[in-house]
């Protein structure tokens, strides 16, 4: 007969909030903790506010100004942004960043998405490999995939065009072409990086409940109802995640633009960060610059909160 | 142990703080002593090629030819240059003389990046070294020059002997009519499908080298980008004349693929898939590199006469540098262009020398650089003085690329003049 030793009932008590907040909710210092605690935060404060608060409340300000750095500051208002609003190339700009984000953000997405599904699933050997193979992309800089990019896509020497050219297809120079180059750099970014939300994915399906699933089985319920009525609504939180990663990934397209199609074909590539670029370190207007960085930061900011409260709207609705 | 912990803590954040806060210092350039001041100037360029080495060597030979100036050159891209120069001036970390490419100047200038080096113009020494005007013309912003010429070569034709003799051309062109004709000769198309193995010419239609390929054939043609008054002649007849005749030679002939950019350019003369390329004197160290025989000749005369665009670097001294380092700076221009150096340079660079009293002859030694210099004549500045040269030039751009995937090359032409005036306006 085995006997258990029952341990000693102890009245719960939660966790101390940090910074010995006490019983009260809310942010609030006591007992000499405070102190303390401020002191332990402040090297990440004065970083913080080094490098990114000051450096924000600088290019706000300078955002009001005529300046390239060095040289004389001219206090000008609203007119950088007034600039943006009437300037038709740089309003062009926000049109391409739109229309890449649309192309960009949902092929990445169920892309991830039907991999992270297909590799999740253990009837599939080799899933390592080829998760490893498939998140590869995302680990070397976009620079270097849109350099070796640039010379498949070449038509005269590149590998690819050489090859589709062999089974009789002309492929054509799809990054000087005004309506393939577009979807040329967004193809190659969401080669490089849809890897990585396929592994955000993964995670997230590896916490979905198995229970739910075989009870789905025992009450008749087929592979897409399993997959639309429990998978994809347990994965909300992950997916509002991808979403506004991606999409804020695709505003900030630059560098793969950059080397790839400098803009080009006129202005056809061109998004707000090589604008932004352009404006700065080529044009040297940093106040223009900056003023279109200002607007990006905006739309980036707006498109997150729909999103989020979109995604939130719908996790209550699942939980409810 | 609180009592201990707490200060230990504010040690620790205020060290984080004064060490991120910190800045180098740059410990000043002269002595602090009554001894003729010491002065240490800092020197960006981007020669990163053998030129790199012989530019050091002449910075290192000039420190030692006297002990009051001491010059510490840096290597770095030309991309490099012109991404990091703003933020270093704005953070007062810069340098005191920066190269740059000479039609990056002028914006730099105008927004007050470079000192104004009308008292070295001035002297006697400068006079009396009778620089290549047109490569000074590219120093002068508003009237003021801001900066000195380090490097000025006129555009040139490289090309493939071993394809010329396969394909029966046995002299180099001279006129548009010839190299028309020779570029059709050396097009191979084998299979019949419209998509020739081999390009008589490769011509890019926009981001060109130098930005210069277009210019070139439109002062060959008569025309130009603007005039002495500085205002926009893309649109003039000459102009549209030249990109009609060389956008039908491209579309109806074939001689150049279209859609490539100087780069492009390069590598399908290095692959051997043009025979030939308009280009700068780097092409030939490439060439060789590729185990190309290459022949350098001067772009050919179009109907108004040979000419090409130059390409051009210039060096400023930095606002950053106060008035005794921008007079040493001066005295350093001064023994960059004394006639031994200028010639040490010239044969180093490979670029033709920038004193006119040198003639090819001096250059002997260097095959590509007497080319060069014989042609050197030709050669005409990019957009001098233009302080907005981004909008201008990709006006431009926009035209011949379209021209050449078959748009109308007048109405184009007025698009990028309208275009160019604008930028030329502000």
């Amino acid at each position: 007969m085995t006997t258990m030793t029952q341990p000693a009932r102890r009245r719960y008590r939660p966790p101390r909030q940090l910074g010995g907040g006490g019983r009260s909710s809310g942010f609030r210092f006591g007992r000499g903790r405070g102190p303390m605690a401020m002191a332990f935060m402040l090297p990440a404060l004065v970083i913080l506010g080094a490098f990114v608060f000051w450096p924000m409340i600088s290019a706000l300000r300078l955002s009001f100004t005529h300046s390239s750095g060095f040289g004389p500051t001219t206090w000008v208002g609203l007119d950088n942004y007034r600039e943006i609003l009437h300037d038709p190339k740089i309003l062009k700009t926000l049109g391409v960043t739109g229309l890449y984000t649309v192309m960009f953000t949902p092929t990445a997405i169920v892309l991830a998405l039907a991999l992270a599904l297909l590799l999740t699933n253990k009837a599939l050997l080799g899933r390592g490999a080829f998760r490893t193979a498939l998140f590869l992309p995302f680990v070397i800089s976009m620079a270097v995939a849109a350099f070796a990019w640039s010379y498949l896509l070449d038509p005269q020497l590149g590998l690819l065009n050489y090859w589709l050219r062999e089974i009789g297809i002309q492929l054509g120079n799809v990054l000087q072409d005004p309506h393939l180059a577009l979807p040329a750099v967004v193809v190659v970014a969401v080669w490089k990086s849809f890897g990585f939300y396929m592994v955000i994915f993964i995670a997230g399906l590896q916490q979905v409940p198995e229970e739910l699933h075989d009870a789905a089985r025992i009450d008749g319920a087929n592979a897409w109802q399993r997959l639309t009525r429990i998978t994809l609504p347990q994965l909300s939180t992950t997916f509002a995640f991808v979403v506004v990663f991606a999409t804020i990934a695709a505003l900030q397209a630059f560098d793969q633009i950059y080397v790839m199609t400098g803009g080009g074909p006129y202005r056809h590539t061109q998004t707000v960060v090589a604008e932004i670029y352009s404006q700065g370190f080529k044009k040297l207007d940093l106040g223009l610059a900056t003023a279109i960085s200002y607007v990006l930061l905006l739309i980036t900011l707006v498109m997150s909160l729909i999103q989020f409260r979109f995604f939130g709207s719908r996790e209550k609705d699942v939980v409810g | 142990m609180k009592k201990v912990m707490l200060p230990v803590a504010i040690a620790v954040s205020a060290a984080l703080a004064l060490t991120a806060c910190g800045g180098s210092g740059d410990g000043g350039s002269a002595s602090q002593s009554g001894e003729p001041k010491h002065v240490n100037l800092s020197f960006w360029h981007g020669y990163t090629e053998a030129d790199g080495k012989v530019l050091d060597q002449i910075v290192d030979d000039f420190n030692k030819s006297q002990d009051e100036i001491t010059i510490t050159d840096t290597t770095k891209t030309w991309a490099e240059i012109g991404d990091t120069l703003l933020t270093s001036l704005s953070a007062d970390q810069g340098p005191d003389i920066v190269a740059l490419p000479a039609e990056n100047l002028p914006i730099y200038a105008s927004k007050g990046a470079f000192q104004d080096l009308g008292d070295f113009y001035a002297e006697d020494s400068t006079q009396s070294a009778s620089l290549n005007e047109q490569a000074v013309s590219m120093e002068k912003v508003d009237g003021t020059y801001y900066g000195v010429p380090l490097g000025f070569v006129p555009l040139s034709v490289i090309y493939n002997k071993k394809l010329f003799a396969e394909a029966g051309v046995d002299t180099f062109p001279t006129t548009w009519d010839e190299w028309l004709d020779a570029a059709k000769k050396l097009t191979i198309d084998k299979n019949g499908d419209g998509k020739p193995e081999q390009y008589g010419l490769a011509l890019p239609d926009h981001a060109t080298v130098g930005n210069g390929v277009w210019a070139s054939l439109f002062y060959g043609g008569g025309g130009g980008l603007i005039d002495e008054s500085g205002q926009s002649v893309i649109d003039s007849d000459a102009n549209v004349q030249t990109l009609t005749t060389w956008a039908n030679a491209v579309i109806d002939d074939h001689i150049s693929p279209t859609g490539i950019d100087g780069v492009k350019s390069d590598n399908l003369f290095s692959a051997g898939k043009a025979a030939m390329e308009v280009g700068g004197p780097w092409m030939a160290g490439v060439a060789k590199d590729n185990g190309i025989d290459y022949g350098i000749a001067g772009i050919p005369a179009g109907p108004a006469g040979a000419a090409a665009s130059a390409i051009g670097i210039s060096a400023g001294v930095t606002v950053q540098a106060d008035e005794t380092e921008k007079a040493a700076a001066e005295k350093f221009f001064q023994y960059f262009f004394s006639k031994d150096v200028a010639t040490k340079w010239s044969l180093g660079s490979g670029w033709p020398p920038l004193r006119t009293d040198i003639p090819a002859s001096d250059v002997s030694s260097n095959p590509v650089v007497q080319s060069l210099t014989e042609i050197a004549g030709t050669a005409r500045p990019l957009l001098p003085g233009v302080a907005d040269s981004v909008d201008v030039l990709a006006a431009v751009d926009e035209a011949t690329q379209k021209a050449l995937a078959g748009g109308d090359p007048a109405s184009l032409l007025k698009t990028a003049s309208d275009q160019a005036s604008e930028a030329l306006s502000q």
